[in-house]
């Protein structure tokens, strides 16, 4: 798309202020436009004063002036400019003056805005990137997250010698002449393959430590143990290659020299040197490994890294702590951002809850750390399937409707596990009434209680059960009969002294059934019934049809439902035909649509438009669109074409859908790394966070905790929820805490802006304060337009060229980029950049 | 300030300005400038100076034995002699009465006074409170200037009808101010604060000082704050020196003044870093450390006048540290550890409640509260001593410091416009179970404290409410259950074994709300759903429809 010019006039000694007459909300309009700024001038004998409102995305604004209609416009350039006014010197003759605005390109504007929504935050390579390719093909790219290899689901783990190894490593400038490796706490655990290389790549060049495969035995020369770690030696047990490793036995935890194993007298690199570390561990049960220089120059703590963390998980020893930080890693290091996501909306919009399975499990175990790692497995694993799901082209919402009411967490969640329709019993309502009102249709859209009451029955009998692992998917296999023999439990038949997978199952036996006469009127959907006064039976009547605001092709169509005739095993069928049942319901549509339309657009879209009055708008012509490329589908639902028409709506591309969101805490959060994260001239990122701090930070920020919603209506995404005075502060605080470098109370979340400056500008303009500012403002707010981030700018370079007491001038261009003063002065700068209210806004 | 005009809310308020007239509840108004909600708002909350302070207890109070119906027979013997003092439902930890003390004559409160020479709570009978039936624990005897002076109500059997005994669940309704209903997400505090028209205009309206924010103070549409830590609530600069976080404070506040393009959510976020921006001012201002904990009792606390600084006032009305604990520190340079006022356990609670405090006198917030737990005493619950014991030391102490706090150090807040209030999500069973403990029961006591409060000896006041054979509409009926007629000890009020309630939360929290605080009647029916309801008679008393008990309606307290 072209460049667009605006052009708008005002008329001196004239107050034009554009004021927009109170609209009728459904008229139409045209799509892209903001209205004018408005322009107001005001004269006196000194001086005129020319001011007007800012324009959404403008690069920048030019004042243009003519002596007299008519004739030719020239450029004013007398008088002073700043924000969003011009003064003149009141001696100048009379004239007629515009404003002309210069948008930022659609290109830039659009690339911005995928950034911010199909991904957590822009990083600086992946702006570039963006901008070399067009944001299209980023877009397409996005919508087919299978043609994208993901590097840190892979490579990082082998099996070999019957175990499962996995790889550290770590980057950084050598200091001192050991390697110590020590485990958290007691443990044991395999080492193998301990390389330590100048450079960045540890797999090549020459290995500094000798013997760090262990084949000569140990301790050999330079290897020192220390008094917690007597007890290992090298060992054929298992090996990563050749066919010794080094069986590590610690009896408590390390820290330094005297409690680890240590490798002296390394030589071959100089302080300063940039140096890497790699080896192959096997993880121990309970305790993480360190592998450092001293002076920890350089530290791989892999345990609490992707792979680390994706071990315990498929060992289903992960804690709720572990799964958060493996999920909030993955959304900062993501290549497949659209992914990442759509994971994280679909698995608040099917709210489960890890504090209530860990509940559940609180029934049949004692241990607690078991609990809380069988209710963490509950969650990923719903996960998993989520995302397997979203890797398919031809994924619907249906599928992932189908897999939330097969999910164990959700069967918990809203209590089905002990809902009972045999006998006196009466089934639980929960589920039916949360699938209707937060899953489906959305509050009161075309259902009442009495279809709550009918469909709880046909969730009667769904349960949980401990199972054979083969037999996961196995609705009808029986409870497990592998016992453990030693470990977890009490007695030998107790379900904590069993062996298996808790997965979904149905027992026919507490299912509502109902004798075959009144079977077909005991489950039915969205009928009209009426009430015998006398005897309070209800009798049914004719099916329900879709209102008349909806129009074709949903308008008056019949959506009842009965549940088949089948009892037994068979009963199992209504709760799919049920799913089936509501997944395409034009009610589902519409609600499904207009979340997923909050979700990239902005906030402001209803439910319930009414899409026959003639009187429509933008927003009610876009959630339209949804439903129909929904229904259009083959099968219908699937969810990237609908994503698609979002994509290519004008709203999301124009200026009404960018910036016109808050970032919830988590999208803070990992927008707030990501967008300083490159890759240094080490080739190390630029910034980083091992997860377990932002979930800390957004636990403050707003009672955000992942997987533990209490509530099944999911976090919210509009801003109102997150942005009070308080929540402010812990977002603030973090921006900050996260560009210090020493004293922080994140530690593990560390940036390096000058890193990243000495990576990207050119020698003379690293200590240019305005090349330096308009770089970060460049990738802090990229699509806000330079010419509206003018008082940030001059924010910004005054902060460089002041000293810390906040009033000494201390120009920064009389600095080197060695000295003292630059790093802490680069740093507080960027900082002060993302404390900035822009930097809230996606 | 900004002059350029949101074009977009002027539009939209034009546009649901219809809805104001027909009283449309403040939550539904989603596009009025948040600057005009105030103006739309009923009544005067957040106008008047009226604050709430809240302390939940969680895990379910024993109410049977903090406040002590004395009187009933079936509680303790009374009968002169060998069975006196002796209890059948609780044996091992009924509390036990003094037989020196005849708890049928009416007056004040009791108030046994330590002394220099005795332990704190060296008394250990229940306490008489003066109204011919109810006794307190010994362990809150702190409460006793209180009620005396007029500014304490205690009121028993408070509940709700088809109790839950989870405790996930009663907390659930107890903060959502909804019993029985799951589909009420947001909470009654919430609620309050947005129909004032005050959520997203003010700084702070509902303040939470705990590790996160709790229900009561959740709901969608304005976020109120939980500060775990008040010092937290300051911004670090780069370098994080004192001028390099006034580099940074002064950038942001200059960065605000100027105007940006239209966007939804830019009017949100410039009021509230404003207001940001000014509570930071303000919370800098204040010491939140352990250095600036240095309120005091005025005057010479529990006639004790061997305590160390005794010469200069009273106990530090915020444990905080053993020194700062009741008598600890002795004239002489030495300790005595039976001199504490509460349990060392309680320090971090008492760094919460003093900021929360600290809070309502300093800034704009209206509601501020805090919680305690470890009240689910199934084991070894203890009598005048133990587990439950130490618990009610941490309220009454409270309850007592927050009184003097407010009287004597707050210089923006007088006390006679604060009202304490204690919430609870349930009582504790009559009897005692086999491991000398008591399980999940029913109703249970509030604790009402505030200058307001027409407490006892102050014109048509009286200090206790549904502890009493006559007092109350609903009386107290002593004995067992199954009696001639049909008839329960309240005690044995339901199910034979669990104490019958007789007030309704809903009905304390809606007077507070609406008399205190200054919510109208149409406010107070938005802010708890189903209020005037005819059958369930929150307001003028009767028998509820729901499960024919009868309930008091609005306790008279303020």
């Amino acid at each position: 798309m072209t460049l667009r010019r605006n052009l708008f006039t005002g008329w001196c000694c004239l107050a034009a202020v554009f004021l927009a007459a109170p609209e009728n909300p459904l008229t139409a309009k045209a799509a892209a436009a903001a209205g004018p700024p408005a322009v107001s001038i005001t004269a006196s004998n000194t001086q005129r004063v020319l001011k007007w409102t800012p324009y959404p995305s403008a690069q920048s604004y030019k004042l243009w002036r003519s002596p007299a209609l008519g004739q030719a416009w020239t450029e004013e350039t007398n008088g002073t400019r700043s924000g969003f006014q011009l003064i003149t010197p009141g001696t100048n003759s009379s004239g007629f003056y515009r404003v002309e605005v210069q948008p930022l390109s659609s290109n830039a504007l659009l690339s911005a805005s995928i950034l911010n929504r199909l991904a957590y935050g822009p990083t600086p390579d992946e702006l570039e990137r963006v901008a070399s390719i067009g944001p299209q093909a980023y877009i397409d790219e996005q919508l087919a997250p299978e043609a994208i290899t993901e590097t840190f689901d892979s490579g990082l783990s082998s099996t070999n010698g019957g175990s499962v190894w996995l790889y550290g490593s770590a980057i950084g400038t050598y200091s001192a002449n050991s390697l110590y490796i020590y485990l958290s706490s007691a443990g044991t655990s395999y080492l193998d393959d301990v390389r330590l290389v100048a450079g960045s790549d540890p797999t090549t060049g020459v290995n500094l430590i000798s013997n760090g495969d262990f084949e000569a035995g140990f301790p050999t020369a330079n290897w020192i143990v220390g008094t917690n770690a007597t007890a290992s030696a090298a060992t054929t047990e298992t090996a990563k290659s050749g066919t010794s490793s080094l069986k590590m036995v610690f009896s408590s935890g390390g820290s330094t020299f005297y409690n680890a194993i240590q490798f002296t007298n390394i030589t071959g690199l100089t302080n300063g040197q940039t140096c890497s570390i790699g080896f192959w561990y096997v993880p121990a049960t309970n305790s993480s490994l360190t592998v450092r220089l001293s002076g920890s120059g350089v530290q791989a703590t892999p345990d609490t890294g992707i792979p680390g963390i994706t071990f315990k998980l498929n060992n289903r020893a992960a804690a709720i702590g572990d799964l958060r930080a493996w999920h909030i890693q993955r959304a900062v290091r993501a290549k497949r951002q659209l992914l990442e996501t759509q994971l994280q909306f679909w698995e608040n919009h099917f709210v489960t809850q890890y504090s209530k399975s860990r509940d559940y499990f609180d029934r049949f175990y004692d241990d607690g750390n078991v609990m809380g790692w069988l209710a963490t497995d509950l969650e990923l694993r719903e996960n998993q399937l989520w995302r397997n799901a979203l890797l398919n082209p031809n994924a619907t919402f249906l599928d992932l409707l189908r897999i939330s009411a097969e999910s164990p967490a959700m069967i918990i969640f809203l209590d089905t596990v002990d809902s009972r329709g045999d006998g006196s019993n009466v089934p639980n309502e929960n589920f039916a009434r949360e699938i209707l009102e937060l899953f489906t249709f959305g509050v009161d859209n075309g259902y009442d209680q009495n279809d709550i009451i009918q469909m709880s029955r046909v969730w009667s009998g769904w349960t949980v059960r401990i199972k054979d692992a083969d037999k996961l998917n196995d609705p009808f296999a029986v409870q497990t009969t592998n016992q453990i023999v030693a470990g977890i439990g009490s007695t030998n038949s107790a379900v904590s002294n069993l062996f298996g997978v808790w997965g979904m199952a149905f027992r026919p036996e507490r299912h509502f059934t109902n004798s075959t006469t009144t079977f077909t009127t005991a489950k039915s959907l969205f009928y009209n019934w009426t009430t015998n006064p006398v005897t309070r039976v209800l009798t049914r009547g004719t099916g329900k049809t879709t209102p008349a605001r909806f129009g074709p092709p949903w308008a008056g169509s019949d959506y009842s439902w009965a549940a088949p005739l089948g009892n037994g095993t068979n009963a199992i069928n209504e709760g799919y035909a049920v799913v089936t049942h509501l997944a395409n319901q034009p009610f589902t549509e519409e609600f499904i649509s207009v979340k997923l339309c909050r979700l990239f657009v902005h906030d402001n879209f209803a439910i319930g438009y009414d899409f026959t009055d003639g009187a429509t708008s933008p927003e009610e012509e876009l959630v339209k669109a949804c439903m129909l490329t929904w229904e259009n589908s083959t099968p219908k639902g699937n969810i990237r074409t609908v994503l698609s028409t979002i994509f290519s709506s004008d709203l999301f591309r124009g200026n009404d859908g960018s910036m016109q969101k808050v970032r919830t805490p988590l999208e803070y959060g990992v927008a707030a790394i990501r967008s300083l994260r490159g890759i240094d001239l080490n080739g190390r990122p630029t910034a980083d966070t091992d997860g377990y701090n932002i979930a800390t930070m957004i636990g403050r920020a707003g009672a955000m905790s992942l997987f533990d919603r209490a509530e099944p209506d999911g976090f919210p995404e509009a801003g109102p929820l997150w942005i009070s005075a308080g929540t402010l502060a812990e977002r603030i605080r973090f921006a900050q805490d996260m560009l210090l470098s020493s004293g922080k109370e994140y530690t593990a979340t560390t940036s390096d802006p000058v890193a990243l400056i000495k990576k990207k500008l050119p020698l003379p303009s690293q200590t240019d304060a305005a090349a330096v500012v308009d770089y970060f403002l460049a990738i802090l707010f990229p699509g806000e337009g330079a010419g509206n981030l003018e008082s940030y700018r001059t924010q910004g370079i005054n902060f460089l060229n002041t000293a810390d007491d906040g009033t000494t001038a201390s120009l920064f261009s009389a600095l080197t980029t060695n000295n003292a003063n630059y790093d802490p002065r680069v740093r507080g700068m960027v900082a002060m950049l993302m404390t900035f209210p822009r930097f809230q806004e996606q | 300030m900004n002059s350029s005009i949101n074009l977009l809310s002027r539009r939209s308020f034009f546009d649901r300005s219809l809805k104001v007239g027909l009283g449309v509840a403040l939550s539904t108004l989603v596009d009025i400038p948040f600057v005009m909600k105030r103006a739309l708002a009923e009544g005067t909350m957040g106008l008047n100076g009226k604050k709430l302070l809240f302390i939940f207890l969680r895990g379910a109070n024993d109410g049977l034995n903090s406040v002590i119906p004395i009187g009933d027979p079936s509680y303790v013997s009374l009968t002169p002699g060998g069975t006196y003092g002796t209890s059948s439902i609780r044996p091992n930890i009924v509390i036990p009465p003094d037989p020196l003390t005849d708890y049928t004559a009416l007056g004040g409160c009791d108030s046994p006074v330590a002394g220099p020479n005795q332990s704190t709570y060296f008394y250990d009978k229940a306490i008489r409170v003066g109204n011919g039936f109810t006794a307190i624990h010994p362990s809150l005897k702190f409460l006793a200037p209180v009620y005396n002076a007029g500014d304490l109500a205690l009121i028993h059997r408070v509940g709700y009808p088809k109790q839950s005994r989870s405790h996930f669940d009663s907390q659930n309704y107890w903060e959502t101010g909804n019993p029985n209903n799951k589909l009420i997400k947001d909470g009654i505090f919430y609620r309050t604060m947005v129909e004032s028209g005050l959520a997203q205009t003010n700084a702070l309206t509902g303040v939470s000082v705990q590790s996160s924010l709790p229900l009561i103070l959740r709901g969608s549409q304005a976020a109120m704050t939980n500060l775990s830590d008040p010092s937290r609530y300051n911004l670090k600069g780069i370098p994080n020196t004192t001028q390099g976080n006034a580099k940074a404070d002064a950038a942001i506040r200059a960065a605000l003044g100027s105007p940006a393009a239209a966007k939804i959510n830019r009017d949100l976020l410039r009021l509230q870093y404003e207001n940001m921006s000014n509570t930071l001012q303000t919370f800098e201002q204040l010491d939140w450390s352990e250095n600036g904990n240095t309120f005091r009792d005025t005057a010479v606390t529990d006639d004790d006048t061997g305590y160390a600084q005794s010469g200069t006032g009273g106990y530090y009305l915020f444990p905080t540290t053993n020194t700062k604990n009741g008598g600890y520190s002795r004239t002489g340079g030495t300790t005595d550890t039976s001199r504490y006022a509460v349990s060392t356990g309680s320090y971090g609670f008492f760094n919460q409640l003093k900021s929360a405090a600290m809070i309502l006198n300093n800034t704009d917030a209206v509601i501020a509260g805090t919680e305690l737990g470890g009240f689910d005493t199934h084991n070894i619950q203890g009598s005048s001593t133990g587990a439950h014991a130490n618990l009610q030391r941490t309220i009454g102490w409270s309850i007592y410091a927050l009184r003097k706090y407010f009287s004597q150090y707050a210089n923006k807040v007088d006390w006679n416009n604060v009202v304490v209030v204690t919430l609870s999500e349930f009582g504790r069973t009559t009897k005692q179970n086999t491991t000398t403990g008591t399980d999940h029961a029913e109703a249970g006591p509030m604790f009402v404290a505030g200058g307001a409060i027409k407490g006892y000896g102050k014109p048509s006041g009286r200090g206790v409410f549904g502890c009493h054979p006559t007092a109350d509409s609903v009386p107290w009926i002593t004995g067992p259950a199954n009696q001639a007629g049909g008839v329960d000890g309240t005690m044995f009020g339901i199910s034979d074994s669990y104490l019958k309630r007789s007030v309704d939360y809903r009905s304390v929290l809606g007077k507070l709300i609406r008399d205190h605080l200054g919510a109208t009647q149409n406010q107070l029916n938005r802010i708890i759903p189903g209020y005037t309801n005819a059958g369930e008679q929150l307001q003028t008393g009767g028998t509820s429809t729901i499960d024919n008990t009868a309930i008091i309606g609005e306790p008279a307290l303020v």
